[in-house]
């Protein structure tokens, strides 16, 4: 590991280099870059999320922490890695200090792996306009992750406004294996849905997007109903032929109850946030499903026929606050 | 610091007009639905999911371009006879475990062994923990494991007796009830192949393998070998295609089931890159090699019976080669890529003088990795005077447009240094060298490599210069590692074939016209090695000299792999 204070971009591009030089055989395909937005907070969160990525996705990681933008004088440090407790990747920690917060991407572009796509991930704070952070501007997949926000519905909210095709929340990864259990569910039914409702809390922005993606798929309006628990506790559904099912999470199991028949046990696989993050990292295109989920919580239509691209938006915060 | 902080307006978003994609689930806003009127709602009905028939009906969830829901079978049985053998208690078990615990069985799910014990729900259960607990590739979840446990189920009896195949049958309508599986069941036969007439006449008496009486799919899974030559082949083809309707026959060949196997078929037709040298205008000649490091281990009587040239040759390395030489298919489905696996098949020639190009070998003792290892004729079971052979090459024609004089080198052999599986494609060499001779003395063949195991991945071998002043040219190796570019912890090969069983999705499968088309090949070689003596070679060698020679005579060499 090489940690540099008070430094350069150039010469954290050479420190990577030397590193991967050194490192004997040098980490040859590279699937992609990871760059992370996050709080010196919630490193050791991340870092424990990124390993788990990268034995599964071979990527260069580059985590990016801004401090007091209004510090007197910029400032960078970093750490240059590879194979360390990042994982089996090569990963870049950049610290960055006073105004060379807002002008990130001048430190993290030469830093890209070459050719290869670039995943951005806001850990913490998603910005409101993904456009006013230029890493998200040339990042070809975004993440967010809004249930880490101070009201994660509204945030989902301006998730919608602010969508672009490519987009997508952690709050979405969450709900794979409902999803898939309810298809699984839909695999042997004979007849349409009359009608189905989430049980959970109707703030969480994972029952919205449940809900929001089997009425953006079924045509019928999917309800969030409040039941205990602070997520997604259950779905009922009925057909149209007068069967009903009730799914219940009874955690890391699904229970499956059909009147007249067994009830059955689904493992619901306990996941961590790295798992999560390795989901998204599987596929770089844009989720479709996703943003059509997104369109029925939001009530906003055409979201996936929005241009993918981001035009970058100068956004400062300095000036906000003196306005403001 | 300063910057180009000029504002920029966020640009206007509109959705592009002409967007036909996903026309017919325009999102909709829950808002918009109170409101709609019938002719609306029906129309969103139609599109979400026709009324068709139960059968054909889509699911309205299923979404081609949702790529993060896992592909789940439907609920069904999966009967293994011979459940207490090696390779259920080794493979089969364990991969049904590793489907659990990824989430890919059916919630409706009963794995119902037979076997000649006397044994009930219980021991079975404790069995199948054991043998999954100790091979399963994916973390140990006792979880996972008792959901499981409450679907296994064991019925007793041996294959002859039919109140036990009676027994079994009614079983399985029970569970239709209790366990939601209707009427589906996959049955897997982990049996000697002489047991196979016996127990699909039982099937057949009971009417286990009918579809239409059963109300859902009654599918069969076949393990090699599939015969011992083509007369046998035919007669067990014939014997399973009768009891069962031929598309509900799953020929498993676990080669086929490895994530590298089926790249070579991304690695070929998804790239623009390799197809135009993929012929005889520019390929001088293909080696495909599966050597192992081991011996015969506990399976002398099947493996004296039968022989490198039966156990390898005739299934995996003809697939191999069937995929390495196939045309394009027409589309990715199971029939169009096993009509072009077919066509190459056929097309296979073998060379006139088969004393020069089929070449058969039976391990001496020697050194192995620092062990010293004994004879083949020496290993327990093995009659002193054994002429099997442990180790076959040969050469290979196919006669079609694209690989008209192009050799294909088969080779496997037991006791060779190492365990390895390649498939390595060598380009002819330039037709002029600017360079003087001595320049590119070390200049070989570019080469294009498959490695299917281990280290699966991609190696392409070309010259390059030698650093410094003088103009020298060598062989240097760019290198794909599989396990390194996309490392979703390659599932077992048997994970991913079982799964595809229970979907119905043969792809993967060789069929029965496959299997003869490849006896064909193997017939005449058998005929001809019939009664004599394969040629000796140390243990921990690559193979006879005589197959050094083979490749000598062509001006060739084998590749170490």
């Amino acid at each position: 590991m090489t940690t540099l204070w008070d430094t350069t971009g150039t010469a954290v591009v050479q420190a990577l280099a030397a590193e991967r030089r050194t490192g004997g055989a040098v980490t040859s395909g590279l699937a992609l870059t990871l760059v992370v937005v996050l709080e010196e907070k919630d490193t050791n969160d991340v870092t424990a999320a990124v390993a788990t990525a990268a034995a599964r996705h071979p990527m260069r990681v580059i985590m990016v922490l801004r401090h007091n933008i209004d510090a007197p004088v910029p400032r960078l440090d970093a750490e240059v890695s590879i194979g360390g407790r990042h994982g089996p990747g090569e990963a870049v920690v950049l610290r960055m200090f006073g105004r060379l917060a807002l002008h990130a991407e001048s430190v993290t572009l030469p830093l890209l792996a070459p050719d290869a796509p670039v995943v951005a991930w806001w850990y913490s704070e998603t910005p409101k306009l993904i456009a006013n952070d230029p890493l998200g501007v040339f990042a070809d997949r975004r993440i967010t992750n809004v249930i880490r926000d101070s009201d994660p519905a509204a945030s989902l909210q301006q998730r919608a406004t602010d969508y672009a095709p490519g987009d997508t929340d952690l709050t979405w990864t969450v709900i794979t294996p409902w999803r898939a259990a309810l298809a699984s569910a839909f695999d042997t039914a004979s007849s349409p849905a009359r009608s189905l409702t989430v049980h959970g809390n109707p703030a969480d922005p994972s029952a919205q997007l449940l809900a929001g993606w089997l009425s953006s798929r079924l045509g019928i309006y999917v309800p969030v109903e409040k039941a205990e628990g602070k997520y997604i506790s259950s779905v009922t559904l009925e057909f149209e032929d007068g069967r009903n099912v009730a799914m219940t999470n009874e955690g890391y199991k699904l229970l499956m109850r059909r009147p007249g028949q067994m009830d059955t046990i689904q493992p619901f696989p306990k996941r961590t946030t790295g798992d999560m993050l390795a989901e998204e990292l599987k596929r770089l295109d844009a989720d479709q499903p996703y943003g059509e989920a997104l369109g029925a919580v939001s009530g906003q239509t055409g979201l996936n026929q929005r241009p993918a691209v981001r035009t970058h938006i100068w956004h400062d915060p300095a000036l906000a606050a003196r306005e403001g | 610091m300063s910057g180009p902080e000029a504002s920029i307006e966020p640009e206007a978003v509109e959705p592009a007009a002409d967007s036909t994609e996903h026309e017919d689930n325009v999102p909709i806003s829950q808002g918009d639905i109170v409101n709609l009127t019938d002719d609306a709602m029906h129309a969103i009905s139609a599109g979400a999911g026709p009324a068709l028939p139960s059968a054909q009906r889509r699911n309205p969830l299923r979404d081609p371009g949702d790529r993060r829901l896992p592909r789940v079978p439907e609920p069904c049985a999966l009967v293994v006879f011979g459940v207490t053998g090696d390779l259920a208690r080794k493979k089969l078990l364990p991969a049904i475990y590793d489907l659990a615990n990824r989430g890919l069985l059916p919630a409706d799910f009963v794995l119902l062994g037979f076997a000649r014990r006397d044994w009930g729900d219980g021991d079975f259960e404790s069995l199948a923990k054991e043998a999954a607990k100790e091979h399963a590739r994916t973390d140990w979840s006792e979880e996972v494991w008792s959901r499981l446990s409450g679907d296994i189920k064991f019925v007793p009896g041996s294959f002859d007796d039919d109140e036990a195949f009676d027994e079994l049958a009614s079983t399985l309508d029970e569970l239709r009830n209790s366990h939601g599986i209707k009427g589906n069941a996959a049955f897997y036969l982990s049996i000697p192949p002489s047991m196979f007439p016996t127990v699909l006449k039982q099937m057949e008496r009971t009417k286990m393998a009918d579809n239409s009486a059963s109300g859902g799919w009654r599918r069969v899974v076949v393990e090699k070998p599939f015969g011992h030559d083509l007369e046998s082949a035919i007669e067990l083809n014939r014997l399973v295609d009768d009891v069962f309707t031929a598309q509900d026959v799953f020929r498993i060949d676990h080669y086929l089931g490895k994530e590298t196997v089926q790249n070579l078929m991304a690695l070929r037709f998804a790239n623009q890159l390799f197809e135009p040298v993929w012929n005889a205008n520019y390929v001088d000649s293909v080696q495909i090699t599966m050597a192992e490091d081991v011996g015969i281990g506990g399976r002398a009587g099947f493996y004296d019976a039968t022989g490198a040239a039966r156990d390898v040759l005739q299934n995996h390395l003809l697939q191999l080669l069937a995929l390495t030489a196939m045309e394009e298919p027409v589309e990715f489905t199971a029939d169009a890529i096993r009509t072009e696996k077919l066509k190459v098949l056929r097309a296979i020639t073998l060379p006139l003088d088969l004393a020069a190009y089929a070449v058969r070998g039976q391990y001496d003792q020697g050194w192995l990795a620092g062990e010293r290892v004994a004879a083949y004729r020496a290993e327990k079971d093995v009659p002193a005077d054994s002429k099997t052979e442990s180790y076959a090459a040969v050469r290979l024609g196919i006669d079609t447009r694209r690989w008209a004089g192009v050799p294909f080198y088969l080779r496997t052999g037991k006791r060779l240094p190492r365990r390895v599986t390649e498939i390595a494609v060598l380009f002819k060499k330039a037709p002029h060298l600017p360079f003087s001779h001595t320049d590119t003395e070390e200049l070989g063949h570019n080469q294009l490599v498959i490695r299917v195991q281990p280290d699966e991945g991609v190696t392409l071998k070309f010259g390059s210069k030698v650093p410094g002043s003088m103009m020298e040219v060598r062989d240097v190796a760019m290198d794909f590692l599989y396990g390194e570019a996309f490392t979703e912890s390659s599932p077992e090969a048997y994970e991913r074939l079982i799964l595809d069983v229970m979907l119905g999705d043969a792809t993967l499968f060789p069929r029965n016209e496959e299997v003869e088309s490849s006896w064909r090949v193997i017939d005449p070689l058998e005929d001809f090695w019939a009664g004599q003596q394969p040629e000796l070679y140390r243990a921990g060698e690559w193979g006879p000299k005589g197959a050094d020679n083979m490749l000598a005579r062509d001006g060739r060499q084998w590749r170490r792999p």
